[in-house]
């Protein structure tokens, strides 16, 4: 076993300086920062996209009217949000509202989705047929509001509604859970993210070896288990010095966007319920079982393949697959017993995403001691199996397939 | 391992879609031998070679190397040069032939010390940082040698190790291999080229069809043949003519024959008592092509002899 992984560490020691030393290690560096970038566009754009798909509704009513509308309005965008309820456009009455109305509807540069008209106590709405069930509600809600400040006035000028007195108590459990399963479903994400950023690295990792010839250097020499086992240790290493790198800067940043807060400002209290320093010890070795659990399954598909070209046809599928698995594991974040979320704790796969997912919605720590051996032993067996499937239809070796070693080393004599 | 054979193989078989590649493989390797393995391309060497070493299980038989039953258990002790040559591009020469020692138990540091004194006894110290990707495929090829060697293993697989080199890099190889016998290591090598094996070995096994058609030393092979009668003379007919084998060939003025099991006196007296008047007479031991060409037959010594003229097509 330690002449098994003293050769995983030669084989690991060589991929990992061949990795870093790479030019395109630099890219694989600055990805982070294109997902940043990339989060950031799409963020803009969806959110100019998101301003200009708020319904437009012509308000073409004397200006008591207007105002008291568009004051309706303000208070309950302020309660809810800008694009809760459809924005209002004050335009001229003209004498006949009703022909206005038709005129304004179909106008195609404009896109008024309905018309407002009348008063607050002769209100009118036009619009086509089926007019939109949002603008609609949402019209009526304003209109109410309006006509309930409007009576308010009317009936007593001088009244103030007492204002909600605060008594403060300890945290909420409500918000306390909601926190919680924040924090379960980050740690799922990270973990998740990662992975799938790194681990398909490995799917065409046994390539290099397979067109230079080396492998069959290296069959000679170790044990397809100690090559294998080496190429993951190799690419964690590197996903590993990766997410120092990247940990570190996100660090910094944040640390810098705290010194801008404005002073006295506190910041909302969030922990996970095992508490931060072990789960900080268990977003690692999930992070790293998980890792290890795709990657050796990666590997041993990406060994299969015989070209780039074959692998990249691989590339869905296994995202698919990745995305499948974290889909499961979300079912354990706020479940009270079922069959799926057991299935997620079980299934070596989702495994390590639904632990970490109760390492915060949980301060239970035996659930992980059984868990992280459940994890590892998969590890092994994936190498296993990857590394006899390698030896089967790769090398077109014959023989038994064993998955557990044999640690006999006491020469024959003949 | 004590006074045993380095490899011993007993019936190995071995089979790759249903089509049998090695059909009952037995030979024995005695320790410190130079070993070759001659055979035309196909005739199952290299497969032969790779469960011998297991990178590859046979279907059935047992083989022990250096005593070992499971190959890998012995290799800290044994080196092996593939015949599709494999060295990471980027490495520079040191640190490939240093990874290659580490792969087998050598440390490092220790390993990159003496892929130093290698290179630089070889007269290649100006290399020593040059990245594989630089360099030709002879120079190449001797690094991977190197990186075969450096952890001064007992023995040595080399699976078709001439392939693809000039006649210089052929010549230093031989040198080298010549060199490491000398130190004690045991050598087996795969060829197709029959002077190579002529030259170096002891022993040899001709293998052909997956078979082992001869298992032995080379003087055996050689001797399953008799020497051939080189004889011109004066006289065209007479007596003498009744002393020749009836297989006997006049081919431009000589007469070419098998030596007589009776042995070279009583023709010798028959060809002076008979008036020949003997201008040229010799006695040549038949060389290894001919005993493969008796051994494994025409076709696969016409298939050698192919493949080892575009090796060096190739090469030069």
């Amino acid at each position: 076993m330690i002449e098994m992984l003293d050769s995983a560490w030669v084989i690991a020691r060589r991929d990992f300086i061949a990795s870093v030393h790479s030019r395109s290690f630099i890219f694989f560096m600055l990805t982070p920062l294109f997902v940043v970038l990339f989060s950031a566009l799409i963020g803009f754009v969806s959110a100019r996209s998101a301003a200009n798909e708020v319904p437009v509704v012509a308000v073409t009513a004397e200006s008591a009217t207007t105002e008291a509308l568009m004051e309706a309005r303000g208070h309950l965008v302020a309660l809810t949000s800008e694009r809760a309820f459809p924005a209002l456009r004050p335009i001229s009455p003209a004498e006949n509202v009703r022909v206005q109305a038709r005129t304004l509807i179909a106008d195609r540069e404009a896109n008024y989705s309905a018309v407002f008209s009348g008063t607050l106590e002769q209100p009118l709405l036009s619009g086509p047929e089926r007019i939109d069930e949002f603008v609609g509600s949402r019209m009526a809600l304003i209109l109410e509001q309006a006509q309930r400040s409007e009576a308010l006035r009317l009936a007593a000028p001088a009244i103030r509604l007492p204002s909600l007195q605060r008594d403060v108590t300890g945290e909420a459990a409500g918000n306390l859970r909601d926190v919680r399963h924040g924090v379960a479903r980050f740690g799922q994400f990270v973990i998740f993210f990662f992975t799938l950023l790194l681990s398909t690295m490995l799917l065409s990792n046994l390539i290099e070896e397979k067109s230079n010839k080396v492998i069959e250097v290296l069959a000679a020499a170790v044990s397809l288990d100690a090559i294998f086992f080496g190429k993951l240790l190799a690419m964690l290493a590197v996903s590993l010095l990766g997410i120092a790198l990247w940990g570190a800067m996100f660090g910094f940043a944040t640390a810098f966007s705290v010194q801008l807060l404005p002073e006295g400002y506190e910041l909302p209290p969030v922990s996970p319920a095992i508490g931060w320093p072990i789960y900080s010890i268990l977003l690692l070795i999930y992070y790293t079982t998980n890792y290890m659990l795709m990657g050796s399954l990666f590997l041993g598909i990406g060994g299969q393949a015989n070209s780039v070209r074959e692998v990249q046809t691989l590339n869905m599928p296994i995202t698919f697959l990745q995305m499948g698995v974290f889909v499961l594991s979300m079912v354990v974040v706020g479940a009270r017993g079922g069959v799926l979320p057991i299935v997620a704790y079980v299934f070596p796969f989702s495994s390590p995403l639904a632990m970490i997912a109760e390492a915060g919605q949980s301060e239970k720590l035996w659930p992980h001691l059984l868990a992280i051996p459940w994890q590892a032993l998969w590890v092994f067996l994936l190498i296993r199996i990857s590394s006899a499937m390698f030896r089967k239809t790769v090398l077109k070796s014959g023989g038994e397939v064993q998955f557990m070693p044999r640690f006999s080393r006491r020469p024959h004599q003949s | 391992m004590q006074g045993g054979p380095a490899i011993e193989a007993r019936g190995l078989v071995k089979s790759f879609d249903g089509k049998e590649a090695v059909r009952g493989i037995d030979l024995a390797v005695p320790e410190g031998a130079i070993y070759g393995i001659l055979g035309p391309n196909g005739a199952g060497k290299t497969t032969t070679l790779r469960m011998l070493l297991g990178i590859i299980e046979p279907d059935s038989g047992r083989r022990t190397l250096l005593g070992y039953e499971r190959p890998l258990e012995a290799a800290k002790i044994v080196g092996y040069m593939p015949e599709e040559r494999g060295l990471y591009p980027a490495m520079t020469t040191r640190e490939a032939i240093a990874f290659m020692g580490a792969l087998r138990g050598l440390p490092l540091e220790v390993g990159r010390k003496r892929a130093a004194i290698l290179l630089e006894q070889n007269g290649l110290g100006d290399y020593v940082d040059k990245p594989i990707k630089s360099l030709s495929k002879g120079m190449a090829q001797t690094i991977q040698l190197f990186g075969t060697i450096v952890h001064k293993p007992k023995l040595v697989v080399l699976d078709e190790p001439f392939s693809g080199l000039d006649a210089i890099n052929q010549g230093r190889l031989e040198h080298l291999i010549r060199d490491e016998a000398a130190a004690g290591t045991t050598i087996i090598f795969s060829t197709h080229v029959i002077h190579h094996a002529e030259r170096l070995c002891e022993r040899i096994a001709i293998i052909a069809g997956g078979k082992i058609h001869f298992e032995g030393l080379v003087a055996e092979a050689r001797d399953r043949l008799r020497p051939q009668v080189r004889l011109r003379t004066r006289s065209a007919e007479g007596g003498w003519r009744a002393a020749l084998p009836a297989d006997a060939a006049l081919i431009e003025g000589v007469w070419q024959f098998e030596l007589p099991i009776a042995g070279v006196e009583p023709l010798l007296k028959a060809l002076i008592d008979g008036g020949a008047g003997i201008e040229e007479l010799s006695i040549e031991r038949r060389g290894l092509h001919d005993a493969f060409v008796q051994i494994a037959g025409e076709a696969a010594a016409r298939q050698m002899a192919e493949a080892a003229r575009a090796d060096l097509e190739t090469a030069e």
